[in-house]
């Protein structure tokens, strides 16, 4: 006789209040296969966790950005964020689509260089640049940002060291209706800082202002911060025509679209709730083309979008370690990737889901990752069906920042595999392992 | 191991402990298993049918029967006297 399949016994509580506002539960989505490879054959190649990036989502949301924005702006050139995900496979991938380098360190800088990114295409940002990196950047032809003006007048002595001419553009932190105000990095708008380092940029010899920058901040949900914002860079573009006669190369708009992942204590999913690259391209491009600078004069328009590019073409496969029940009955579940591989859990409810249908009863559980960390949480609470250890699990949207921030800790770092066009895997970035950890190590002899 | 006697149990798995005023949904193998300990059968019969029936390995099953035990005492539809009383 035929045994029936078995189901793990399940009692739940039924709570009575407010209603689930999305009506009916939904049946859960899984995820069994990542352009066309299935789930279990990757984890079986490349061992489990393994982060997954697929090359096809990069190119596409890439193609779906440049045409949001190309179709509305004459001028628009995209500049690959380096911290939020600098393997190199994946800077070839945007550098290839046409991307220049936005990168915030010599580490960052060196490795565009390496990449084959000419110096001229490199925008230097951040506040940490010392007189050496400085020098990199005036030897490479880089489009450096100054950040503050210590910055600037280290930047004016390493010229005259050199003797050579530096391209610079400023950042400047401005209010654009939103809440927090970045105002830590760069020179303030509206109390006259950025217009006073303008100024002396201009009267600097070495200095060559090409351009005005601005990065209000991450995970933007209001397309009309950007309009408020590139409105004052347009202000100050068209005060530095009229006092200089100068007419400036571009405004790099910076980064901070969201991705579709869903911020901790959102009220709806971020699919839902972000604007879409047109939203975002509609009001810049309004607002640059309603403004006075004549349509001739119209500066380039840089774009330093990271997370938005990358988050939906990363995954991480990991597998159930245990099930477990807390003393107040609580389920909870342990899975073998942590939160030192997803940074990333600690502000957005990450989606996870299991890659064949599973029982149709869910339960409000706990996710916690492998480590013996009591912070080591991914989900504090998301509905899911019972499953048994071993069962493979996917967690999608952690693209971006994930395998920079990433931290080595208790465990190895996992293999990182691309899936090219064809469909064909490779690894990124080799799995860790104790020997190469230990050769930056060294032990005293006693 | 003994289900309170404020607990109703219907047979569509829906469950309501009058002490308490909780009320419960058990899947089709919770409301199975409930009704076997509700009929007074132990662990090694349970399982001996459960086995029999259903494509499970006994040590699954018994991970899976204890937790939900403990599920069941936290509710209060099972009372355990002595904290040491194994099943």
């Amino acid at each position: 006789m035929e045994k029936i399949v078995y189901e793990k016994p399940v009692i739940s509580k039924i709570t009575a209040g407010v209603p689930n506002k999305f009506g009916l539960p939904t049946k859960l989505k899984t995820i069994s296969a990542i352009d066309g490879i299935a789930v279990e054959k990757l984890m079986e190649d490349y061992g489990s966790p393994v982060f997954v990036i697929s090359e096809k989502t990069i190119r596409e949301t890439y193609a779906d950005a440049k045409q949001a924005f190309e179709t509305r702006y004459p001028k628009v050139q995209f500049a690959w964020s380096y911290k939020t995900n600098y393997l190199d496979a994946v800077c070839s991938i945007f550098h290839d689509e046409g991307s220049w380098a936005e990168v915030v360190s010599a580490f960052e800088f060196e490795k565009a260089l390496s990449l084959g990114v000419n110096g001229s295409n490199i925008i230097f940002n951040g506040p940490e640049k010392s007189a050496d990196d400085l020098k990199l950047a005036i030897n490479h032809n880089a489009c450096i940002h100054i950040d503050h003006f210590d910055e600037l007048y280290l930047l004016i002595k390493v010229t005259r060291e050199l003797n050579k001419k530096a391209r610079v553009a400023i950042r400047i932190n401005l209010d654009a209706g939103i809440y927090p105000i970045w105002d830590r990095f760069g020179f303030n708008y509206e109390n006259g800082e950025a217009w006073n380092a303008i100024n002396r940029i201009m009267l600097a010899e070495n200095l060559d202002l090409i351009g005005l920058h601005t990065h209000i901040g991450t995970y933007i949900m209001s397309a009309n911060a950007y309009a408020i914002a590139a409105s004052k860079l347009a202000n100050l573009y068209m005060a530095t025509h009229r006092k200089f006669d100068h007419w400036l190369k571009y405004v790099d708009l910076g980064g901070g679209f969201a991705s579709k992942n869903t911020l901790k204590g959102a009220y709806m999913p971020g699919t839902e709730t972000c604007p879409s690259f047109d939203e975002y391209a509609e009001a810049i491009s309004n607002a640059l083309i309603s403004s006075e600078i004549p349509h001739e004069n119209l500066p380039v328009l840089f774009l330093e979008t990271g997370r938005a590019l990358i988050d939906d073409a990363g995954y991480l496969l990991t597998t159930v370690l245990a099930n477990k029940r807390s003393t107040h009955g609580r389920r909870t579940m342990v899975i073998d990737a942590g939160v030192n591989l997803l940074f990333t859990s600690f502000w957005y409810n990450l989606g996870v889901y299991p890659t064949r249908e599973l029982s149709s009863h869910v339960e409000e559980s706990t996710i916690y990752g492998p480590l013996c960390m009591n912070i080591d949480v991914i989900r504090d609470a998301i509905n899911f069906p019972q499953v048994k250890t071993g069962e493979k699990l996917v967690i999608e949207r952690v693209g971006a920042y994930n395998m920079t921030q990433w931290m080595q800790f208790i465990t190895f770092r996992p293999n990182v595999v691309l899936i090219d066009l064809d469909g064909k895997p490779h690894i990124i970035r080799k799995k860790e392992e104790l020997a190469s950890l230990q050769d930056f190590e060294q032990n005293p002899k006693r | 191991m003994k289900i309170t006697g404020e607990i109703k149990i219907s047979d569509n798995g829906f469950v309501f402990n009058s002490r308490t005023g909780d009320s419960f949904n058990l899947n089709p193998f919770g409301l199975e298993l409930l009704k076997n300990i509700e009929s007074g059968k132990d662990f090694d019969q349970i399982k001996n049918e459960v086995l029999d029936r259903f494509d499970i390995d006994d040590l699954t099953f018994e991970k899976d029967f204890y937790e939900f035990c403990a599920l069941l005492k936290h509710h209060q539809i099972i009372s355990q006297d002595d904290p040491l009383d194994f099943n």
